[in-house]
């Protein structure tokens, strides 16, 4: 037995199971829908879906980069609650080392916030 | 808070141009109110929220009411000639009492703890002049409850910012809360019908 | 294959079925319900979603909340005539296999407020209902309740021949007109091919 070809043989036993895997439920889906239920496509229904009012324009919209950079910043105080939550409910408890340690992580997130803030990513263009 | 009668002197004296008048509630909770006449009534509502003594600075409740048309019959002593000779005789007089449209507004003092004022507002007629003035500058909470009372009564409110149909959709035409309003004829079977439906009923 | 060879051959611990029955114990198994509320009735379906009714002893407690997900609309309370078109529209958006429960009196036939101007006499107006439940609201067992009734609707559909259901005929459509906003009314106010007025016979005898 020639180990190595065998091994690599294995590999495309199993990459071909894997497609077969995926393909398969889709084509008897897609046999189904032909010789028993009939697909039945229209306006109303392929409208995007606007909680029941008439939609307007394309379901695909494009955003504004700003927004990311909105999210960005959000995520900045989005990670600080996190952190400063279980820091509130030890507070009396921590040393003074550890909370001169929260307060300079804190003031890490407001210098960036304030970075942040004077690139003008608050100003919504 | 104080009663009305010196309040309505205090106002008329802040005031002397403003036409206000108290309309007496003669029921039991014998809450009365005070009419404004429209073309003062911002006026009035900026003094009753700033005079220190008031203070009302909380409108609670905005509703309309509909007042159709009433006739009603008095009897009258006139002096006239009778058989040649000067009497006095009992005369029925009709009176009518053209319909209007009214606007009544609650207002609350949250700084003072006291209320409610009832304020209310009535239009010259029920059919093209129904226009009072909006309260919505004067107290924000206003705004929505002046949209529902145009929604529903048709009363229109100059200087409300943003007056559009509230509840009904917009292609609307009626005001289904007027005391006229014909409902769409879709009337369907009901086993016990009573009351305004057995009316109906009896029409299909 | 007749029942009593079925039944024979389930005593020697085989199992047979029909396309049809694994078909339709799939549909039943997971109606999975359309999320959303329209009064007071949506609270009883929330509390028939929780712990204590659990409708997910019947497979149906994945509450989509896009109608592209969903098979079941619950008309959960009083439909206005300014929400129906959207009611209507959502029903449209869901795919078929799509069902209908319309729950409370006010989703029925308008309930408390049916001579009120400004509701509509029943959802069955405009989109075919398969169960209905009476109450005022009803309480989460009776949803339960609907809900095995529709599944043995589902069970009982067949896949092929003239009765099959809607979503398997080619030729009948899966969406329904939306009524629009009318300077009155809704126009149309009902929907001719879906419901009809009930005929009543007056007789003067008693």
């Amino acid at each position: 037995m020639g180990g190595t070809d065998q091994s690599y043989l294995f590999l495309l036993v199993m990459g071909v199971v894997a497609v077969l895997f995926c393909l398969t439920p889709l084509a008897l889906a897609r046999v189904w829908a032909l010789l028993v239920s009939p697909a039945k496509p229209g306006d109303e229904k392929n409208a995007p879906y606007e909680c029941g009012i008439r939609s307007v324009g394309e379901a695909r919209v494009q955003f504004h980069s700003g927004y990311y950079l909105y999210g960005l910043v959000f995520l900045v105080f989005d990670v600080e609650a996190l952190f400063l939550l279980p820091f509130a409910v030890a507070y009396t408890s921590l040393p003074v080392g550890a909370v001169v340690a929260m307060l300079i992580f804190l003031l890490l997130l407001v210098e960036g916030l304030v970075w942040a803030w004077r690139k003008g990513v608050l100003h919504w263009q | 808070m104080e009663a009305l009668d010196p309040l309505l002197t205090r106002l008329r004296a802040a005031l002397p141009e403003a036409q206000v008048a108290i309309e007496l509630n003669p029921a039991v909770p014998a809450q009365s109110s005070l009419v404004v006449d429209r073309d003062q009534a911002v006026t009035v509502a900026r003094w009753l929220r700033d005079d220190p003594q008031l203070r009302l600075d909380y409108c609670s409740n905005v509703t309309g009411v509909d007042w159709l048309e009433t006739t009603s019959t008095e009897k009258v002593r006139v002096r006239r000639v009778v058989d040649g000779a000067e009497q006095e005789v009992e005369e029925s007089v009709e009176r009518r009492q053209p319909g209007y449209l009214e606007v009544v507004y609650h207002l609350y003092s949250m700084a003072l703890g006291h209320g409610p004022l009832v304020l209310r507002q009535r239009t010259r007629n029920r059919v093209d002049d129904t226009r009072v003035a909006s309260l919505t500058p004067v107290w924000r909470s206003a705004e929505f409850q002046e949209r529902e009372v145009f929604d529903l009564f048709g009363v229109r409110f100059a200087g409300h910012p943003d007056l559009r149909r509230i509840l009904m959709w917009e292609e609307f035409e009626d005001y289904p809360m007027r005391k006229d309003y014909v409902e769409p004829d879709d009337y369907e079977h009901e086993p016990t019908p009573h009351d305004a439906v057995l009316v109906k009923a009896r029409r299909h | 294959m007749d029942e009593g060879l079925r039944n024979e051959l389930s005593k020697q611990g085989v199992f047979t079925t029909t396309l049809q029955e694994l078909y339709n114990w799939g549909r039943r198994s997971s109606v999975w319900p359309l999320n959303f509320g329209l009064a007071c009735c949506a609270i009883e379906m929330i509390a028939a979603s929780m712990a204590r009714f659990d409708i997910a002893r019947f497979g149906a407690e994945v509450f989509r909340p896009s109608p592209r997900q969903a098979d079941l609309m619950i008309v959960a309370g009083t439909v206005t005539k300014k929400m129906a078109p959207l009611v209507v529209r959502l029903f449209n958006q869901m795919p078929e296999p799509k069902y209908v429960i319309a729950m409370g009196a006010c989703a029925i036939s308008g309930g408390p407020f049916k001579q009120g101007y400004n509701v509509l006499k029943g959802i069955d107006r405009y989109v075919p209902v398969d169960i209905h439940i009476p109450g005022c609201p009803p309480r989460p067992e009776a949803l339960l309740h609907a809900l095995l009734k529709l599944q043995e609707k589902i069970a009982a559909q067949p896949l092929t021949g003239e009765h099959r259901p809607r979503h398997l005929s080619p030729d009948v459509p899966g969406e329904f007109p939306v009524p629009a906003y009318g300077p009155y009314d809704l126009q149309p106010a009902k929907n001719d091919d879906v419901w009809r007025p009930a005929l009543v016979v007056r007789t003067d005898a008693g």
